[in-house]
């Protein structure tokens, strides 16, 4: 059968073409053989803004606005090698009327007679943005996130994060304030089986233990009478990340205990213990062996929660991380705040390396930030820098690990400071 | 006073897209709104960045463009910077139309067949 018969048996000789584009999911354009507008489809009007009416006889580049449009258009005027060259797709970018950029991918199809004489093209433009999206997901789920460095210990975590992040067994994160163990514990779900499930942060800071055991375990009659979930619950098929233990009151440490044996939780004002399915990443800025000591942390628990103890070094014991996070956070904070800086000074080099960063990895963070934002041409200068760095008080006393918890550039410089 | 005028080019038009753009035509223009002076810049590379770049060392008060991202058009406005986004037409009509008070966003300089 050839194709005049198929046409002819199914009417789509005299079929509305128009009408037909017009209920197509996607953006079609129609184009004459100088590549302007002559129809845009209601797919394609809502992605780019654009009305036919308004757009018809505009040369495409200015309707489309793709970023294949000025180098790489699929056909030059009168459609010569659309016909020769066939209709590859390509993708790219288009910016819409309401300045969004879009991914997009272009098909750019001639229209001929049966005779072979070119009508008109038909640009089919998909919008991509879905299928980005998920890709993006997909790759921040495969990646240890904003983690970085070079030295061998951390070069050494790095490599073994994907192996314990498949396991289900309770993770012990330690290491001191501003280390990244909020960040270690993030990379851990998302390199995990249970990624595109509930990563929950528990903050078990002091409050009255009724309340603190609502929130952690929920509640079988909330306010209303519906049974409230607490954040174990709402970790269910995920992550549930404490990110202080010693925080936690002995109780919950028991309920916590009880968790990690029989993966049931049992809610407040409840009798039936609800089973739960939820990987428990646990953290602490302390001495675990010590504060078992103290009485602060129950002891089955330590040995329950230290199946997998991940150590995040201070930075000071990081040695050749320093230069290297202080050009990474340079770079990243350069381009968000659009300023043309690309390094240190030797004398600002110097004052760095000979400082103890006492806040870790948050500390060099927020240091360059500052450096970065007020520095007006392309290196930073000693002037640049936090004035606490540059004039340490004279016998500043040592901060405790603990005490270490904010960011102070004003505290001890290198030499005396010893592993806590 | 006067001030200067850039206008992205794409051939004898305003460029359809303001980061890809290689070509600008900057127009300085004195207190009444006569052209005093008037420069073709090639750029060495396109990107948005760069052109913001250069929009301001060289303090330009007004940007004709054709589209633009949300991004670099509010960076722009937030330095104080006029932008004339979404113009579809030739540089010289668009111009000529600015410096008439003619000129407004989202303007379409090219003749259009009627939908009737």
């Amino acid at each position: 059968m050839d194709q005049n018969t198929v046409a002819s048996i199914s009417g789509l000789d005299r079929a509305d073409l128009l009408r037909v584009l017009g209920g197509l999911p996607f953006g079609v354009a129609v184009l004459d053989s100088e590549r302007r507008a002559l129809f845009l489809n209601p797919a394609l009007e809502g992605l780019t803004g654009f009305s036919s009416a308004e757009v018809a006889g505009v040369p495409c580049r200015h309707v489309l606005r793709g970023s294949f449009c000025l180098h790489d258009c699929p056909c030059p005027p009168r459609g010569q090698a659309c016909l020769a060259g066939g209709n590859r797709s390509r993708e790219g970018t288009l910016i819409n009327r309401n300045r969004r950029k879009i991914p997009v991918r272009l098909t750019s199809l001639p229209v001929t007679d049966r005779s072979g004489e070119f009508l008109c093209s038909l640009d089919v433009i998909e919008d991509l943005s879905a299928l980005k999206d998920m890709e993006t997901r997909l790759s921040v789920s495969a990646s240890p996130g904003q983690i970085v460095g070079r030295c061998a210990v951390m070069e050494h975590l790095l490599r073994i994060l994907p192996a314990v992040a498949q396991s289900d067994a309770p993770v012990l994160l330690t290491g001191e304030s501003g280390t990244g163990k909020d960040l270690l514990a993030e990379a851990l779900h998302r390199l995990s089986p249970r990624a595109r499930e509930s990563f929950v942060r528990v903050n078990a800071t002091p409050m009255p233990e009724a309340l603190l055991d609502a929130e952690l375990f929920g509640q079988a009659e909330g306010p209303g009478g519906a049974p409230r979930p607490g954040k174990f619950q709402l970790a269910q098929n995920g992550t549930l990340f404490l990110s202080e233990i010693a925080d936690m009151p002995l109780a919950q440490q028991g309920r916590l205990l009880r968790l990690l044996d029989e993966r049931a939780v049992l809610p407040a004002g409840g009798d039936r213990p609800m089973q739960l399915n939820v990987r428990v990443v646990a953290a602490t800025g302390r001495d675990p062996e010590d504060m078992v000591r103290q009485g602060l942390l129950r002891e089955d628990l330590f040995h329950r929660l230290n199946a997998v103890r991940l150590h995040l070094p201070p930075l000071r014991e990081r040695g050749e991380d320093v230069p290297f996070l202080l050009a990474h956070f340079l770079k990243l904070f350069a381009a968000k705040f659009r300023k043309p800086v690309t390094g240190f000074s030797d004398e600002a080099q110097q004052l760095l390396a000979a400082y103890d960063f006492p806040g870790n990895v948050r500390e060099l963070r927020n240091l360059v930030e500052y450096a970065v934002m007020v520095c007006p041409k392309d290196t930073v200068r000693t002037e640049h820098l936090p004035l606490p760095l540059r004039f340490p008080p004279a016998a500043a006393p040592k901060a405790s690990l603990a005490e270490a918890s904010q960011p102070q550039p004003d505290q001890a410089r290198k030499p005396a400071r010893k592993k806590g | 006073m006067g001030k200067q005028i850039l206008v992205t080019l794409y051939r004898d038009e305003v460029a359809p897209r303001f980061d890809l753009c290689s070509e600008v035509l900057l127009v300085t223009v004195d207190a009444t709104g006569h052209e005093v002076r008037r420069q073709d810049l090639v750029l060495a590379s396109s990107g948005a960045d760069d052109l913001c770049d250069l929009i301001l060392d060289r303090e330009v008060a007004v940007v004709i463009t054709g589209a633009v991202e949300e991004e670099h058009y509010h960076y722009l406005r937030w330095k104080r910077v006029e932008v004339v986004d979404s113009v579809a037409g030739l540089a010289g009509d668009a111009l000529t139309r600015y410096l008439d008070g003619n000129l407004e966003p989202g303007a379409i300089l090219f003749p259009r067949l009627s939908h009737a």
